[in-house]
């Protein structure tokens, strides 16, 4: 699947699906997020682990094609970022489009202050840092 | 009683996903790119228009390097191994089925079409909206719910500049980091990918010890 109509559908489907499984399984709601992260819960938890599980035996058999990615110097700072934003704010970058297709308003704030934080990025990263970062999704 | 999914149903979900893209598409999907790719829309374009000609004048190149070969293949006096022009011998040389170890190698296809990251972001919001819809969860609310109240705060105003902090941290991390828990989560740690299974042990690492320390100490 090449062509810009089928990566169109493509995307739209694995959106949907991306959506519609993420807010069924509760990473929208701040309460299980919390509940998960201090191991109050681990239904949300294994959801995930169990993901990756099932992925990488999948990928192997498969044999999908690897992605170049190489520790950079940014990988640790940025990721201690991530997770001290995701535990304040419960969302990574598609959780706050769920929360607010789910009802919650103020996850709007949440969108605005990504967006902020990306473009920040981009320009501190071209200034400042001039890391090449590389991306996880292509 | 959540309603929610029980795990192994979340996990099917996810993983299917994960694999389908990668399957149809040859690609992995990370929503910070995406998010990276829409927000810088103008400079993306501007790469995709160069991309787009570079692609032409190589289909230009293989076209006329099969001409010059068909060319010399059908002359009596023609070389056995014709010298293909500067540029594309390349292209004639590795006609073969790449070998197992090449399919597993590190080259990387060309990104996905700008369009189509936006349509996976908008995409997002409407999968969410049905499943909030259909299981009866979709509340409008002006807070973040209980759980946000109880642990962190019920200050509507401290509430939205921990929420733009937050996002600011998430945006500016994920970034940095080169993905989040979909890119570096799902997709890279499902490739084994040293930089996605560090990336993803520290965000989740400090993301544990954040929400205790926001849940037993303040």
């Amino acid at each position: 699947m090449r062509t810009r109509g089928a990566m169109l559908l493509a995307n739209v489907i694995t959106g949907l699906t991306l959506g519609y499984t993420v807010s069924n399984i509760g990473f929208g709601d701040y309460t299980e997020l919390n509940r998960m992260f201090t191991f109050q819960d681990l239904r949300m938890l294994l959801s995930f682990a169990g993901a990756v599980v099932i992925i990488v035996c999948a990928f192997a058999l498969l044999r999908v094609r690897r992605t170049p990615g190489r520790i950079h110097a940014g990988v640790i700072p940025g990721a201690v970022l991530f997770g001290t934003g995701w535990a304040i704010s419960g969302g990574c970058p598609a959780i706050p489009i769920v929360q607010v297709a789910s009802g919650y308003l103020p996850a709007l704030v949440t969108i605005v202050g990504v967006i902020v934080g990306i473009r920040l990025c981009r320009w501190a990263n071209a200034r400042y840092f001039h890391l090449d970062r590389g991306s996880c999704g292509l | 009683m959540s309603g929610y999914w029980p795990w192994w149903a979340g996990a099917a979900g996810l993983a299917l996903i994960t694999i389908n893209y990668a399957l149809t598409t040859d690609r992995s999907f990370g929503v910070s790119s995406a998010w990276d790719r829409v927000l810088h829309w103008r400079r993306e374009r501007r790469l995709e228009r160069m991309d787009e000609e570079f692609t032409d004048e190589r289909a230009l190149a293989d076209a006329l390097a099969a001409a010059t070969a068909e060319h010399f293949a059908s002359s009596p006096a023609a070389p056995t191994a014709p010298a293909a022009p500067q540029g594309m011998s390349q292209r004639l040389e590795t006609d073969a089925e790449p070998t197992a170890s090449e399919n597993l190698s590190v080259t990387s296809p060309r990104p996905a079409p700008l369009v189509t990251q936006a349509a996976l972001l908008v995409s997002i919001f409407f999968g969410g909206l049905i499943a909030a819809v259909t299981s009866g969860r979709f509340d409008l609310r002006f807070d973040m719910g209980p759980g946000f109240q109880d642990v962190v705060t019920a200050n509507p105003t401290i509430m939205t500049v921990l929420l733009f902090v937050g996002g600011v941290l998430v945006g500016f991390g994920t970034r940095l980091a080169g993905g989040c828990s979909s890119g570096h989560g799902l997709n890279g740690c499902g490739r084994l990918r040293p930089v996605s299974l560090v990336a993803t042990a520290v965000f989740f690492g400090t993301a544990v010890a954040v929400s205790f320390l926001l849940w037993k100490v303040i």
